[in-house]
């Protein structure tokens, strides 16, 4: 079924996905993306930075996002992505990515979803909102 | 009667919460919640009138602020020009003194939130800077909080015989109501909750 705005009520939540932050995986997006730091690309490079190991670029993270919102609703547009960092996404970890509608506009067709990105503690760790077109 | 004392809406700065959807989000997910409190970020919004809100949903909404002081953060309660006069909601580096003094002589309460986290919560600069005077009611559950950020709050609370208050910190519409406070006596404004905090009459209940 292929999603459209008149389908989708405030409230509703998309269905989590637990993304694939291992080391190999983030070296891979940090290749294609040109981002050679080592506290994204070794652990023990990252630990001499202070950090408990290395970490997922945050625009790794905002593409766990838009790709959860895309699996949900395959034609989105999404107009605007909007994140927080408030503590790392440990790579090699098991994070889960979450949205739900939080708002609604006839107008525009667009909705607001809330994201986040928790730990295996429940902690959330990435929050943002997303502005989406939906036909 | 159950309150959120700390939210942000779109008027903080990294608020992304229209007070609305704040609204709707109670009413569709059926919380128990009978109203929250604004803490705009260094701010207090005199200009948002939220009076249709209330009553097209049934839920209090009441404003404070969230303040920055040498000693982290501090939500204040019962803002009125004298206060915004005694001291300059704008900076980041007010004098936890001066904030906790200045809003009790204005009639108002101050409670420092997040006081179990690194740099922005009370905590950290007790060790290092000593423990401030005055204090007598702090952030014991906050929505935000991670790791023994909250289980440090409230072991120092009780340390210190703190008493404790529920909220969420939420800056996006699903994360209001993950930390309230319970009070024994209804609440209708402003004024009303700050008695209550002045009476040390509420606990702090976790929603997480």
């Amino acid at each position: 079924m292929s999603l459209g705005y008149d389908d989708v009520d405030f409230g509703a939540e998309l269905p989590p996905t637990a993304p694939d932050v291992t080391l190999a995986t983030v070296r891979r997006f940090t290749a294609a993306a040109g981002m050679t730091f080592g506290r994204f690309n070794a652990h023990d490079e990252a630990r001499k930075e202070g950090l408990p190991g290395a970490i997922v670029p945050g625009i790794m993270s905002q593409g766990i996002l838009v790709a959860l919102i895309h699996r949900w609703a395959p034609r989105a547009v999404v107009r605007k992505i909007d994140t927080v960092f408030r503590a790392p996404i440990s790579v090699d970890s098991h994070p889960v990515a979450r949205g739900v509608v939080t708002d609604k506009n006839d107008e525009t067709r667009t909705i607001e979803i809330d994201l986040t990105i928790q730990n295996e503690a429940k902690e959330t760790r990435v929050v943002g909102t997303a502005t989406v077109e939906l036909p | 009667m159950i309150l959120d004392l700390h939210n942000h809406s779109i008027v903080s700065d990294d608020g992304r919460a229209k007070v609305e959807n704040y609204c709707q989000w109670i009413r569709k997910r059926e919380i128990p919640l009978d109203g929250f409190v604004l803490t705009e970020h260094r701010q207090f919004d005199d200009v948002s009138d939220y009076r249709a809100l209330e009553d097209e949903y049934g839920i209090l909404i009441l404003k404070a602020s969230e303040v920055e002081t040498d000693y982290g953060h501090v939500l204040v309660f019962g803002v009125n020009d004298d206060m915004r006069a005694a001291y300059d909601f704008t900076r980041i580096d007010l004098p936890l003194a001066l904030v906790l003094r200045e809003t009790e002589r204005c009639g108002g309460v101050a409670v420092p939130c997040h006081p179990g986290r690194p740099r922005v919560g009370l905590f950290d600069h007790f060790d290092a800077k000593g423990v401030v005077a005055g204090v007598g009611v702090i952030e014991t559950l906050n929505g935000g909080s991670r790791g023994e950020e909250d289980a440090r709050a409230l072991a120092l609370a009780q340390a210190h015989g703190y008493r404790g208050i529920g909220g969420s910190d939420a800056h996006i519409v699903s994360q209001i109501a993950r930390c309230v406070t319970r009070f024994p006596r209804e609440i209708r404004d402003g004024e009303g909750l700050v008695e209550s905090l002045r009476a040390g009459d509420f606990e702090a209940v976790s929603w997480k």
